[in-house]
């Protein structure tokens, strides 16, 4: 040791003090490498490099309708002053240090610090903070609006359950147009059944003049009777095709609470609605009042059901798929192990192509073979099954050739000394060596499977993660948050499950 | 009866492992192979019972030629040869009971062997053998619980399954502390006396060589350089022992002690 360090200070820099300055503020990192610092110098500069070229890059980008570097320039500060006066001055600092430390390191001052590294590195994350569009202001700001359909996602249980509904419905029909071309008919008032009666019971429909502005419609007088008591009502139109609606009054549904008699009264303007031209000629809509009631137990909605159906669904995906890539990599873990394959050149090639082909199977996510497998077998989770069949062949067949290599052989020879035959030997030599790692694996592998066929239902690879993007798409956040909690609760009892297996097997 | 008859393995990398080595082992004789590391024991030794195959030469068996037979006719050969291990070789995770029932493979069912059944007779005689070696309390244990001696113990009750007419022994007490040794080799000596089992053994020390060796063969770079019984191992001559063990080896004090005396030696140094 003490002789190698009094070397190292003997070795004499390739250039002055003075000279090494010079250098290095023309090529920076190169005053390093005549110091006899190749490392150093050659990543320095090559850090150099990197920033200045992300810099110019970022400046063409927020310029790219200016010609010529200097209103380039201009406008980048424009848009984004602190970023480029930060790297600008950065840079200019880092010049001039790299020189320095080129001085100090020729005239043998200072060995020189890690210190200019951390300063290359507080670039790099500056840099990379506008390259990534990282907004922390829209984040924060964002949240309140973003916070409903959030905490729906958080919370969605109501929407797990539901209950069977009752209606309880009456209508009147409204003449669109004048009285004298003939009033609808009244229907007779039976006791005991909902009512409803409108006075009057024709009028004109709620329009748009030229400049979209509603020109209000008759004012109807709407009286109902034999309704559940102190109850929200809710007001319908049906169109003269049939189209039922809600109509909207002042933003908020039309709706009416009875009274204790069962009784209400309400006026409802007569709402815009566009009637297909070939619908012309007599009109009669009709007005509804609906009460519905929940009645009987609660039962499992819609999205828990589908959720719960699908997630079976996800693990079982998972399940078949480790359960082909075990059967596929077992053949397939002899071709990669090196010991079992170490007898030829022939068999070192097929060795040595097998190898390379799990690895490039293996650097292409599950996500994107399932993009393959959709186009393959199309949508579905065959498809998911397809992609991580392929993906866990190439990840369990390594794992298992490393296992197959690192077995004892010592216990191979002693089983085939007894006369054992070659099956024999298997069972009792080599396959007790192989349990562990064999089961360890495979579970590990199962694991994996189960969480990654949550999302490849994202690319149509079937799953839970279909139903999720669909749930998202519709806006339906209640639904996406059950699934979303299933997912997270299916993935965390399965880590916790295949966990306590793996630490029984070894 | 044993013979070997100008046996020469060359492996595969040019080695030449052994070279025209001949010589006869009688029934019933505790051989004993010295050499330094590397100069062809666990070669020959692998070489008897076929786990290698030789490049040239014979062995000739109770009037078989070893080196011809092929499948069936080698298991069944191997099965009446007994092999016991420097490292014990055996499988760590599987039971003890399991490891000395494995030594009656060449014997059994082999369907039936594959789902680890064995009849209630070769299980007495498991335990019979586990008892012979006096670990018969072990015998559901994993065999890694085991300390090297108990270990190499199994080893012997696995070789016992087979029912061997012959053991082979490469250097089976090299991994282990000399008492320890004089424990395992006084079973393979009870085993050559008492069920007339021919031994053949390599051994690294000279004292357990005099202790218990009824003829010695000495090796060196494949080549037989020295033939003796045990008592003409105590009047080597030096020029001898460096024949063997080459120029710069010196004989150290204990390897003129012999039997009771080299326990006690060997004791004292504990
Ligand atoms: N599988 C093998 N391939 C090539 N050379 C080997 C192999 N096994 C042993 N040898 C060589 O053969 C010679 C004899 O080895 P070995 O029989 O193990 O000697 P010993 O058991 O006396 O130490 C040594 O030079 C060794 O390196
Ligand atoms: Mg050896």
């Amino acid at each position: 040791m003490a002789s190698r360090k009094i070397v190292a200070i003997e070795k004499k820099a390739y250039v002055s003090g003075p000279a090494a300055i010079v250098i290095s503020l023309i090529i920076p990192g190169l005053g390093h490498i005549l110091a006899r610092k190749m490392g150093k110098g050659l990543l320095l500069m090559l850090s150099m490099i990197t920033i200045i070229g992300l810099f110019l890059w970022r400046i063409k980008l927020l310029a790219h309708r200016e010609i010529g570097f200097i209103s380039q320039y201009v406008k980048a500060v424009d848009r984004k002053g602190f970023f480029i006066g930060f790297i600008t001055i950065a840079i200019i600092i880092l010049w001039f240090w790299i020189a320095k430390e080129a001085y100090q390191l020729t005239t043998k001052k200072s060995k020189g610090g890690f210190s200019i590294f951390a300063f290359v590195l507080l670039m790099f994350f500056i840099v990379g903070w506008q390259i990534s569009e990282i907004n922390l202001g829209r984040a924060i700001r964002e949240l309140p609006e973003a916070w409903p359909p959030l905490s729906r996602i958080l919370w969605p249980w109501e929407a797990a359950v539901t209950r069977a509904t009752e209606e309880l419905t009456a209508s009147a029909e409204i003449l669109v147009g004048t009285e004298d071309e003939g009033l609808p008919p009244i229907p007779p008032e039976v006791p005991g059944k909902p009512y409803i009666i409108s006075t009057p019971n024709f009028g004109q429909l709620s329009s748009l003049d030229k400049q979209n502005n509603v020109i209000k419609g008759t004012v109807i007088h709407l009286k109902g009777k034999g309704f559940t008591a102190d109850t929200i009502t809710q007001i319908w139109w049906a169109d003269s095709i049939g189209n039922e609606f809600r109509p909207r009054q002042d933003r908020e549904y039309t709706s009416v609470l009875t009274d204790s008699r069962g009784e209400f009264t309400f006026d409802l303007v007569m709402p815009y609605r566009l009637i297909p031209p070939s619908a012309a000629g007599r009109q009669v809509h009709k007005v509804e009042a609906k009460q519905i009631t929940e009645i009987g137990p609660f039962i499992p909605a819609d999205p828990l059901r589908l959720t719960i159906a699908l997630i079976i669904e996800t693990i079982f995906m998972g399940m078949m798929a480790t359960f082909f890539g075990i059967i596929l990599s077992i053949p397939v873990s002899f071709l990669a192990a090196r010991n079992i394959m170490n007898s030829s050149w022939i068999t070192m090639t097929i060795y040595f192509i097998t190898r390379t082909i799990l690895n490039i199977i293996r650097s292409i996510e599950p996500l994107i073979w399932a993009l393959i497998a959709v186009v393959w077998v199309g949508l579905g989770p065959f498809a998911g099954i397809v992609a991580l069949t392929v993906h866990s062949v190439a990840a369990l067949g390594k794992l298992y050739s490393e296992a197959i290599e690192g077995i004892d052989h010592g216990p191979i020879e002693a089983l085939q000394a007894t006369g054992a035959n070659w099956l024999q030997v298997i069972m009792f030599a080599v396959v007790p060596q192989m349990i562990p790692p064999f089961v360890s694996f495979s579970i590990y592998r199962w694991d994996i499977n189960v969480r990654m066929s949550t999302v490849i239902g994202l690319v149509g690879g079937g799953g839970i993660g279909f139903l999720l993007v669909q749930y998202i798409r519709l806006l339906d956040y209640k639904a996406a948050g059950i699934a979303v909690w299933f997912i997270a609760l299916t993935v965390s009892i399965l880590d916790y499950v295949s966990a306590e297996i793996r630490a029984r097997f070894t | 009866m044993l013979e070997v008859k100008n046996l020469t393995k060359i492996y595969n990398d040019g080695t030449v492992a052994l070279d025209d080595v001949s010589f006869t082992v009688k029934d019933n004789e505790f051989l004993v192979i010295i050499g330094l590391s590397g100069s062809g024991k666990s070669t020959l030794l692998r070489c008897i019972n076929r786990l290698i195959d030789p490049t040239e030469g014979r062995i000739i068996w109770e009037g078989k030629d070893v080196t011809k037979v092929q499948g069936t006719q080698l298991r069944n050969l191997r099965r009446q040869v007994g092999m016991i291990f420097q490292h014990f070789n055996l499988v760590k995770r599987s039971s003890v009971i399991l490891n000395v029932l494995s030594g009656r493979l060449g014997y059994v069912n082999p369907w039936k062997s594959l789902l680890y059944r064995f009849s209630s007779e070769d299980r007495a005689e498991g335990a019979a053998a586990l008892e012979m070696v006096g670990i018969e309390d072990q015998a559901n244990k994993r065999a890694d619980e085991l300390s090297g001696g108990q270990q190499q113990r199994v080893g012997i009750a696995r070789a016992l399954m087979q029912n061997p007419k012959m053991i082979l022994a490469d250097e089976p007490v090299a991994s282990l502390d000399p008492v320890l040794a004089h424990t395992i080799l006084g079973y393979l000596e009870k085993l050559n006396k008492e069920r007339d089992i021919t031994i053949i053994c390599s051994l690294h020390y000279l004292d357990l060589v005099q202790r218990y060796a009824t003829r010695i063969i000495g090796l060196r770079d494949g080549k037989i350089v020295w033939q003796g019984n045990n008592k003409d191992i105590r009047k080597m001559t030096d020029s001898q022992f460096k024949d063997i063990y080459g120029e710069e080896a010196e004989r150290v004090n204990a390897g003129s002690l012999v039997g009771e005396e080299a326990e006690k030696w060997h004791r004292e140094k504990l």
